[in-house]
């Protein structure tokens, strides 16, 4: 008795639904058709319409067609603030990161957000001519993003410290200011020249580079870190194919590193706190803590960009001290802050002071 | 009770209706960026009128290019969702089900990662490399619901709490390999591991992929709705249905593919998003009521008002960073549920 009932309804109810479909379907056909229309037009590119857009090729492969002149560039990276304003190009740079720390003008800049989640619209709302984004730390979704709605995206990679240099004058041409990113990269390899006449004979070091110490994060071979390591005379026990590993303190028990290599801000605070770590089970156990063998570099030495290279000196001083005793005779003076030797030393460098300067420098 | 009428039903998915657009339009509005109310009512209205050449280029770039496709995907993704719990519960029996808390959302997640790896050493064209994802996303959630359904079965019956078990245990299981996965794997290519255990509606899409999405929505909960009076039988009981004659075997195998591809093709769109599936059916039960016919138009119009309401605070609560949309729907489903929970015993 109940069934046919049941099931009658069943169909009169479900003539409301295909209503409710058919509206619905109509409703989205309509609006996808809107937003195909939309995505048809290079809508980014739209205010600049009256000169042509120049072709270059990015690291990921890709082609972008960059519009001329380049009036507004969105950084989604720290390193890329970075190497903009080392190449003279700061007053481009009409949004960054929250990450983006230095210098310390890159503070004032519109935020569009983190750099694994931007927000895309905040971007668009800058109206930049290039947005500049870098493969090991942004996703390749906003990048694909902000190419469908027409925005020019130039993605770097540098893998090696040459890459770095080589990366920041191709980003010059990108961003219009070739002349200020060739003189760049002479200078740049020019330093890069200089260190590796001071270190010629040194052995390299054997480090731990820490990136991280709760959980312990260092670094992997195929990354620029591990190629700076190396310009600094050093070399990672860390061999891992992965780019920012995980590893435990029992391997690097094993590998026995002869220094401790940490990222971060030099400043007592931090030196107290490597003091601390060196106290703990496990750290303890290591012969370069035992021995208070810790090298502190700047957190530069994490980002690709032109700073880089200030911190590879920085490093280099701190593990081959003989080697910066007696002053090198093809050497200019040394770009980076005057140095204490001997380690470790705290607070010598702590603000970078003149590194600011150096970056003037070579944009002029 | 009185009967269910197609009045009845037309004016509840009305109201439904009118309140998912209204959340789309205050969605639309909301965002990183301000957007004037009255400068969106014109832009709205010449689009409506199909005159969109006529839009302001900033409005058109930000409100229908950025957040309209994200606002259409939440739609989708949360009625997918929403219809799949709905339909577990009803194959099931069990009001808790879902398919995060079962895990199937997760075994679905792991077949999508398998199939983005897989891809670029199968030379497959553009196209069988587009399906392959959600194709995957599908075998995997149907292989889960299946182990999930053997492990909490004993003796012929299924057991609500052996049941539930058996989903928390599958879902941390895959989780754990979606972990290993993504750290072990070289995962430049692969979307971050917080799209895939959390859900994120930031991706947009490509345009075959919007009509592979509706159409696969349609055609599944079309699928899920032919059996909606057979379903309020069932969950009268099994032996019931049976002597009034619903072919339980027939109705089972639609629900469960189909659940199985609702949740598929959410999942590879928009990772594992939780407690939709879960909370919006039992919000509409307590709403409107719990008959099939009526509860799965209602459930899928409200779970995609739901999962609009939560991409729009996932992406204006800490502006302009933004937060993966799971963590939205779990911060607030959770208490929602413990509430409904309280009710229900009181």
């Amino acid at each position: 008795m109940h069934l046919p009932k049941t099931r009658k309804r069943g169909c009169i109810a479900s003539r409301p639904y295909l209503c409710a479909v058919v509206f619905l379907l109509a409703c989205a056909s309509r609006l996808a058709a809107h937003s195909r229309a939309q995505n048809s037009a290079p809508v980014g590119s739209q205010a600049q319409t009256q000169t042509p857009a120049v072709e270059f090729t990015d690291e990921a492969g890709r082609t972008v067609h960059v519009p001329q002149p380049v009036r507004r560039i969105v950084s989604l990276a720290p390193s890329l603030t970075e190497t903009l304003f080392a190449l003279g190009a700061g007053n481009l740079l009409a949004g960054d990161t929250d990450y983006c720390d230095y210098p310390p003008e890159a503070l004032s800049k519109p935020k569009v957000g983190g750099a694994i989640n931007p927000s895309i619209e905040q971007v668009v709302a800058l109206r930049p001519d290039l947005v500049l984004a870098t493969k090991s730390l942004n996703r390749r979704e906003t990048v694909a993003a902000l190419e469908r709605l027409g925005i020019a995206v130039y993605v770097t990679d540098p893998r090696t410290v040459d890459a770095m240099i080589a990366s920041t004058a191709r980003l010059a041409d990108a961003a219009g200011v070739h002349d200020a990113g060739a003189a760049l990269a002479a200078n740049l390899r020019e330093r890069l020249a200089a260190l590796q006449a001071r270190l010629g004979g040194e052995p390299a070091r054997s480090v731990l580079f820490v990136v991280w110490t709760d959980p312990l994060i260092s670094v992997g071979r195929g990354t620029f870190v591990a190629d700076a390591l190396r310009w600094a005379g050093a070399r990672s026990v860390v061999e891992s194919p992965q780019d920012w590993p995980q590893i435990s303190l029992e391997g690097v028990f094993r590998l026995q590193p002869e220094f401790l290599v940490f990222a971060g801000e030099h400043s007592e605070a931090e030196q107290r706190n490597l003091e601390a770590l060196a106290q703990l089970p496990g750290w303890r156990d290591l012969d370069a803590a035992r021995n208070g063998r810790f090298a502190i570099v700047s957190e530069a030495f994490i980002r690709p960009a032109p700073r880089l290279l200030y911190a590879i000196e920085q490093l280099a001083r701190q593990l081959h001290p003989h080697a910066f005793a007696l002053p090198a005779p093809s050497e200019q003076k040394p770009a980076g802050a005057p140095v204490a030797l001997g380690l470790p030393a705290p607070a010598a460098w702590a603000g970078q002071p003149h590194f600011q300067e150096d970056y003037s420098a070579c944009a002029r | 009770m009185r009967p269910l009428t197609l009045k009845r039903v037309l004016w509840d998915c009305g109201i439904l209706l009118a309140l998912l657009f209204l959340v789309v339009i205050v969605s639309l509005k909301l965002g990183a960026v301000p957007v004037s109310m009255y400068g969106l009512g014109r832009d709205l209205i010449r689009v409506a009128l199909g005159r969109s050449s006529e839009l302001s280029s900033e409005y058109r770039l930000i409100v229908f290019d950025i957040r309209l496709p994200r606002i259409l995907l939440g739609i989708f993704v949360g009625a997918s969702l929403s219809v799949a719990g709905a339909s577990f519960q009803a194959l099931l029996r069990n009001p808790l089900a879902d398919p995060y808390v079962l895990g199937v959302s997760s075994g679905s997640a792991l077949g999508a990662i398998l199939a983005l790896v897989a891809a670029p050493h199968l030379h497959l064209s553009s196209l069988a490399s587009a399906l392959l994802t959600p194709l995957f996303a599908f075998l995997g959630a149907m292989a889960t619901i299946a182990a999930v359904y053997f492990l909490a079965r004993r003796e012929g019956q299924i057991d609500s709490g052996t049941l539930l078990l058996a989903g928390i245990i599958s879902a941390s299981f895959l989780s754990a390999v979606i972990m290993f996965l993504m750290t072990t794997l070289p995962g430049r290519d692969l979307r971050g591991m917080a799209f895939w255990l959390m859900g994120d509606l930031s991706t947009p899409l490509p345009a075959s992929y919007r009509w592979l999405l509706a159409v696969g929505f349609f055609a599944a909960a079309g699928a899920v709705y032919t059996t909606a009076a057979d379903l309020n039988l069932l969950l009268a009981g099994e032996q019931e249905a049976i002597h009034l004659g619903v072919d339980i075997t027939r109705v089972r195998l639609v629900v469960y593919v189909a659940a199985s591809l609702l949740t598929a093709l959410a999942v590879s769109v928009s990772g594992a998003i939780g407690y939709v599936g879960l909370l919006v059916p039992h919000v509409m039960r307590l709403l409107f009521r719990s008959d099939y016919r009526l509860l799965l138009p209602t459930a899928a119009l409200g779970g995609a008002i739901a999962v609009v309401i939560a991409d729009t605070l996932a992406r204006t609560v800490v502006a302009p960073t933004e937060l993966p949309v799971g963590a939205m729907t779990a911060m607030a489903g959770a208490p929602l549920f413990v509430y409904l929970l309280r009710r229900r015993l009181a």
